[in-house]
């Protein structure tokens, strides 16, 4: 699968959260997602990077734009060295909890991408790859 | 710091979230609210986020908290202005904002405020 | 979906009247997609009522076991009219 651009960066804050956000944002824009597509990603950007920051003791995202075909795509990998998560089907049911949230919002973050994947062990880290396609 | 300004309309609160925020400055909003609601006796706090192309879990979770943190201090929360596109983002990742009502815009959201002052136990139609 | 939720910005209209009398079937995406839609308005601050639906389409939302929650439905448009004229605190009278 061509990758045409790509670019890696940290995701280590609150402040990276909001960056990546933003950057996402700028990417989506640049590949022509309609805003409702634009809004999925980033917002799926930024539950993933909140987990990379929260649980997974910071890490790094790699943003790539792809071609495939006649199809355009966006995709970002998000991989830390943390903890792992134990169980990973666990983990993919919806857990929004009202108050302290402890779901990891994967679930959510996957039903906004168009691809999505997660590889973690537990004390190996995590890596979850999330595409949309335009 | 920067913070988010909180402005006063008479008994209500009116804040405008117009800048993609960061975690502290998300926490930060909620302690200055609380602290407002207190100092003025406000009875209603309006959120207008029109302005917000995002609203992720936290951010959700930031509403819902300032819906519950208002209420016990005997204060009704209307958020309003939420972009379509948020709005059905939002529904796909199954975040519902449970206890947070909301209208289109300010106008309708502060009659909804004045409804629900008006009933003794602020009951109001719109409560999800 | 987007179209009918920003026609609700721009109108600012309270309630949405999504009327599918023309549509001869529904399978379970074009139901759930109806459910998301009336989720994303009330998430907006508006309502939604469902109204049009014939006799195959109700059996069918029952038969696949669709879960309407709280989505107000009405066979015929003038009847959703009437359901969201009460929601507005407004009447029709008869003139003299």
């Amino acid at each position: 699968m061509p990758i045409v651009k790509s670019e890696r960066w940290p995701v280590r804050s609150g402040e990276d959260i909001v960056r990546v956000r933003q950057i996402v944002r700028r990417w989506a824009v640049e590949l022509g997602f309609g805003l409702v597509d634009q809004t999925k990603i980033v917002t799926a950007a930024s539950e993933i990077a909140r987990n990379t920051v929260d649980y997974g003791g910071g890490g790094e995202v790699l943003v790539e734009s792809l071609s495939e075909n006649a199809r355009r795509g966006l995709r970002l990998v998000f991989e830390d060295k943390g903890p792992g998560i134990q169980n990973i089907d666990e983990a993919l049911k919806d857990g929004f909890t009202t108050s302290r949230g402890l779901g990891l919002g994967l679930g959510g973050a996957r039903r906004l991408a168009s691809e999505f994947s997660v590889e973690s062990r537990p004390g190996e880290g995590t890596r979850v790859s999330l595409t949309r396609w335009k | 710091m920067e913070r988010i300004p909180i402005l006063k309309m008479g008994e209500f609160l009116l804040v405008t979230i117009q800048v993609d925020m960061h975690d502290r400055l998300a926490l930060t909003l909620q302690d200055d609210l609380t602290e407002m609601i207190v100092k003025n006796r406000a009875h209603g706090v309006l959120i207008d986020i029109s302005a917000l192309e995002v609203v992720d879990s936290f951010i959700g979770r930031m509403l819902g908290n300032i819906a519950s943190v208002s209420r016990v201090l005997d204060a009704a929360t209307v958020v309003v202005g939420m972009q379509p596109a948020v709005a059905i983002t939002l529904v796909e990742l199954g975040l519902s904002l449970p206890g947070v009502r909301t209208a289109l815009n300010v106008e309708k959201g502060m009659e909804l405020l004045r409804v629900s002052l008006a009933a003794p136990n602020g009951h109001a139609d719109r409560q999800k | 979906m987007e179209n009918l939720l920003q026609k609700i910005v721009q109108t600012g209209a309270g309630i949405a009247i999504v009327d599918i009398t023309g549509v001869p079937t529904v399978d379970t995406l074009v139901a759930q997609h109806l459910l998301k839609t009336v989720a994303a308005a009330r998430l907006m601050g508006a309502d939604c009522i469902i109204s049009g639906i014939g006799p195959q389409i109700a059996q069918t939302i029952v038969h696949l076991g669709v879960d309407l929650g709280s989505v107000i439905t009405r066979a015929s448009l003038a009847d959703a009219f009437v359901v969201a004229l009460q929601r507005t605190g407004a009447t029709i009278n008869k003139g003299h």
